[in-house]
């Protein structure tokens, strides 16, 4: 497999755009071609280069493309979007739309990431070891069908508006949330180990949500479905008591989502 | 000479009824509120800004408006991302300019909305917007809720022009035909003038009107709502039960549910509430927001039409771009992603909050600005703003979203401008001049 | 204390920034204030002035007090203006809107004296430059 090293060579003050960064991009291409491929700051096109030193180069397709970013990324945008194969790791941290739309293949970021983490991704792992922003795996503005594929696992903490518009796939996040975790789920799974603020699983219709922490302001549209142990869905274990309940009833007249809240972090629910 | 309808640039109110007789040193105005009046005495003012200034070593400096004018447009063609801030106080013809400018300059185009009812617009992309012209709520409203806004301070003649008062064709007798709900955390005088005030705990709008939904929808919300919006079940079924009772209802919306915890998502539930009753019970309701800035609405709906979006448009790419924490105003502003601003009649560096404000500051900054302000303060090229209504004509957009036509009652005080919308044409040439030279 | 943060007009906060008097005494006394429920301004020393700071405490005002019962018990308002907009949450969870109304924010009574707006650009905005 054909690895490709990005290293940050300066310190970047307005937000770069980096859609190149995929191994569907590098596949295929030498070192000079690499450097040579453009990225956005503002209004203005600049070659890859200007921001980062290049070694290696691309394999003979996406599958057998490697990238690896050796430092903080913070202010680069959509590494990764779209991709379908290949590997990318991030040693730092990512800026915004880290694997927005991503269909294939693995990121792995070491530190944290930005909002909008596998914005309406279809297939493939996303998996940021630190903290990330809102908007985990949504939809975008206005749309209805969020993340409908693969993998994107947390495991810090992350923001509000996680799996907003969620059709399918998984979202395991290991710290804990804030608000409206799971709005207008369709389908997929939802695993959060820690707490959540508000409105969880609000508006949604179908789909699960696993909460093992406390949740500090309960959806009024869910009813309560008695309880259920160690929950199993596939290869994703969940154990201990959970209490069940299902909505939301504010958005529909028989909706079928269901949220399961840690039995004994939860005892006022 | 008296002069009668009048168009009031302030808020969203556009009232359209005020009468003014202009004399040398004094204005003497009627049917206006409090605010309006403070606004039509800028006319005869000590304070207003009359002379272009730019900033050296700190200190502002009397410069020729030539000057002042290629100093912006200095600012603006060198910046490598400019934010152009076109504020409320404004034509919408002056704000089209900005957009086109800010289109030509690849840069971020942002207005008043941003800070104000922007979680409005996008609750509505959300969910649509089930609404009427304040007309509809004047002649058939028999119920009207104030949700998270206090009318008497920020629109003072909602009351009396749209909102409890005015004898419609089936409210022929005004206020004794109409209830009225009030909900707010805090206890204003909106709310005590109201039948029923709903007390909430702040940041729990969403969890209220989830509650609403899951009692039209025929089940008992889940118990919690009790203790998270210290409201109880039965006054939320007395609430609901005012509202399948009502004929037609008006439900008004401020920033206490646009910009309290929720956001987007509280004005969302909010159209979904107005949806359900239409649909499945039996009565009508429409919702409209309080827009507390004069033209706010307007950009919305010009850069909607233009550009296919309300605000926050980013321009980078040659074409518009549109999310909001990304390519808003305070985002920009606190992620320091910009480097140059240019504010046209809007104080931001008094209403955004301090990171954004302090960085705005630091940035070279172009202001069209017609008093001293914080955001004057921190400009460096600083331009005689011209008052819309008063001075020229143009077109505001009222609350509802009807564009009102007003023109003037006197002059632009200045030989080298005639409005605002002609300051920006005029900038926007300089700026097309520079950049075409480099 | 900790507080809960509403901001919002008031009739006179709309009129003097319309009329343009933002730099105004007037305004000051209107705008450079803290509402606080009895009970609160009680437990709180019935100070006369008090300092608001941020959530992530970096940020810190000081400003009148006005003792209330327009507020309810774990709030507080100030009208909007600069003031208010120091110690305002600057996070927009991804809408473009800071938390203008339910900000989280710590009040303690204070002697210091209270900025005039111009001021709070000038020393706060470009740290006395």
């Amino acid at each position: 497999m054909a690895e490709v090293k990005l290293t940050p060579n300066k310190e970047i003050d307005l937000k770069v755009e980096a859609d190149v960064i995929t191994p569907d991009e590098f596949a295929g291409k030498g070192k000079s071609e690499i450097e040579q491929l453009l990225v956005w700051q503002g209004p203005s096109q600049y070659p890859l280069s200007d921001f980062f030193d290049v070694e290696g180069e691309g394999g003979s397709s996406a599958e057998d493309t490697t990238i690896v970013i050796n430092g903080d990324v913070s202010r680069v945008k959509l590494i990764g979007a779209k991709m379908t194969a290949g590997k990318i790791i991030v040693k730092g941290s990512t800026g915004m739309h880290v694997g927005s739309q991503m269909a294939g293949g693995e990121i792995v970021v070491e530190g944290d990431a930005d909002s909008w983490p596998g914005m309406e991704m279809t297939g493939g792992v996303l998996h940021i070891k630190g903290n990330a922003g809102d908007h985990v795996g949504s939809a975008y503005r206005g749309s209805w069908h969020g993340m409908k594929g693969g993998r994107l696992i947390i495991d810090g903490n992350a923001r509000s508006q996680i799996g907003g518009g969620m059709t399918g796939g998984e979202i395991i996040i290991g710290g804990s949330i804030e608000n409206f975790c799971g709005i207008r789920q369709t389908g997929g799974l939802i695993v959060v180990k820690g707490n959540a603020i508000r409105a969880v699983g609000a508006e949604m219709s179908g789909g699960t949500i696993v909460i093992g922490g406390n949740i500090q302001k309960f959806t009024p549209g869910m009813q309560n479905e008695g309880e259920e142990s160690d929950l199993e869905f596939e290869d994703i274990k969940c154990s201990g008591t959970f209490k069940k309940f299902r909505g939301d009833f504010a958005i529909a007249k028989n909706p079928k989502g269901i949220v399961y809240a840690g039995k004994e972090t939860n005892p006022d629910l | 000479m008296v002069v009668k309808n009048v168009v009031c640039p302030v808020c969203g109110g556009s009232c359209e009824d005020i009468q003014v007789e202009l004399k040398d040193n004094s204005i003497t105005v009627k049917n206006a509120c409090k605010m309006g009046n403070g606004k039509f005495q800028e006319v005869v003012s000590e304070h207003r800004i009359k002379d272009p200034m730019i900033k050296k070593d700190g200190k502002f400096v009397k410069v020729s408006w030539e000057e002042a004018l290629d100093k912006a447009a200095e600012i603006l063609a060198n910046s490598r991302r400019p934010l152009l801030f076109m504020g409320s106080e404004t034509s919408c013809e002056a704000q089209e300019v900005g957009l086109h400018m800010g289109e030509y300059l690849g840069g971020v185009v942002d207005s008043n909305a941003t800070i104000c009812h922007g979680p409005t617009c996008m609750g509505i992309q959300e969910a649509g917007l089930p609404t009427s012209t304040c007309g509809v709520a004047i002649n058939r409203s028999d119920l009207n809720i104030y949700w998270g806004t206090n009318p008497l301070a920020s629109m003072p003649r909602h009351m009396s022009k749209y909102g409890l008062f005015p004898r419609g064709y089936w409210t022929k007798r005004g206020r004794f035909d109409r209830k009225v709900i009030t909900v707010d955390p805090r206890k204003t005088d909106t709310a005590v003038a109201s039948d029923l005030h709903i007390q909430l705990q702040p940041n729990s709008d969403y969890e209220l009107l989830n509650a609403l939904l899951t009692i039209l929808n025929g089940k008992t919300p889940h118990h919690s709502v009790e203790q998270v919006t210290g409201i109880a079940i039965s006054v939320m079924e007395e609430m609901v039960d005012m509202m399948l009772e009502a004929k037609f209802g008006s439900i008004n919306v401020g920033l206490g549910a646009g910009s309290s915890f929720g956001k987007h998502r509280n004005i969302e539930m909010a159209l979904n509430l107005v949806k359900e009753l239409n649909n499945n019970h039996g009565t009508k309701f429409r919702i409209g927001a309080l827009r507390g800035h004069c033209n706010v609405a307007g950009f919305n709906q010009i850069a909607t039409y233009l550009y296919g979006y309300p605000f926050a448009l980013d321009f980078a790419r040659g074409y518009a771009r549109y999310n909001p924490g990304e390519t808003s105003c305070v985002d920009l502003l606190r992620e320091k992603d910009v480097d140059a601003a240019l504010v046209l009649g809007a104080d931001l560096v008094g209403h955004t909050p301090a990171d954004s404000a302090k960085y705005l500051c630091q940035i070279p900054m172009v202001c069209i600005d017609i008093a001293p302000g914080p955001t004057p303060s921190g400009a460096d090229v600083l331009l005689p703003g011209v008052i819309d209504a008063f001075e020229c004509d143009g077109t505001f957009y009222r609350l509802d979203n009807v564009p009102v036509y007003f023109e003037p009652f006197t002059d632009s005080p200045f030989d080298f401008t005639k409005s605002n919308e002609d300051t920006m044409k005029q900038l926007f040439a300089k700026v097309k001049e520079l950049k075409e030279k480099a | 204390m900790k507080f809960l943060l509403n901001t919002g007009s008031t009739i006179d906060e709309g009129r003097l920034a319309k009329g343009g008097n933002k730099y105004s005494e007037e305004y000051k006394k209107e705008c450079a204030v803290c509402w606080i429920s009895p009970e609160d301004f009680d437990l709180l020393g019935c100070p006369e002035k008090v300092k608001v700071t941020s959530t992530d405490g970096r940020y810190s005002i000081v400003v009148n007090t006005k003792c209330t019962d327009r507020v309810m018990c774990g709030n507080i308002f100030m009208p909007r203006a600069i003031w208010s907009n120091v110690v305002v949450n600057p996070w927009t969870f991804s809408t473009g809107s800071p938390l203008y109304k339910g900000s989280p924010v710590t009040v303690e009574p204070s002697d210091d004296e209270v900025l005039d707006a111009e001021d709070v650009v000038l020393k706060l905005y470009y740290g006395g430059e």
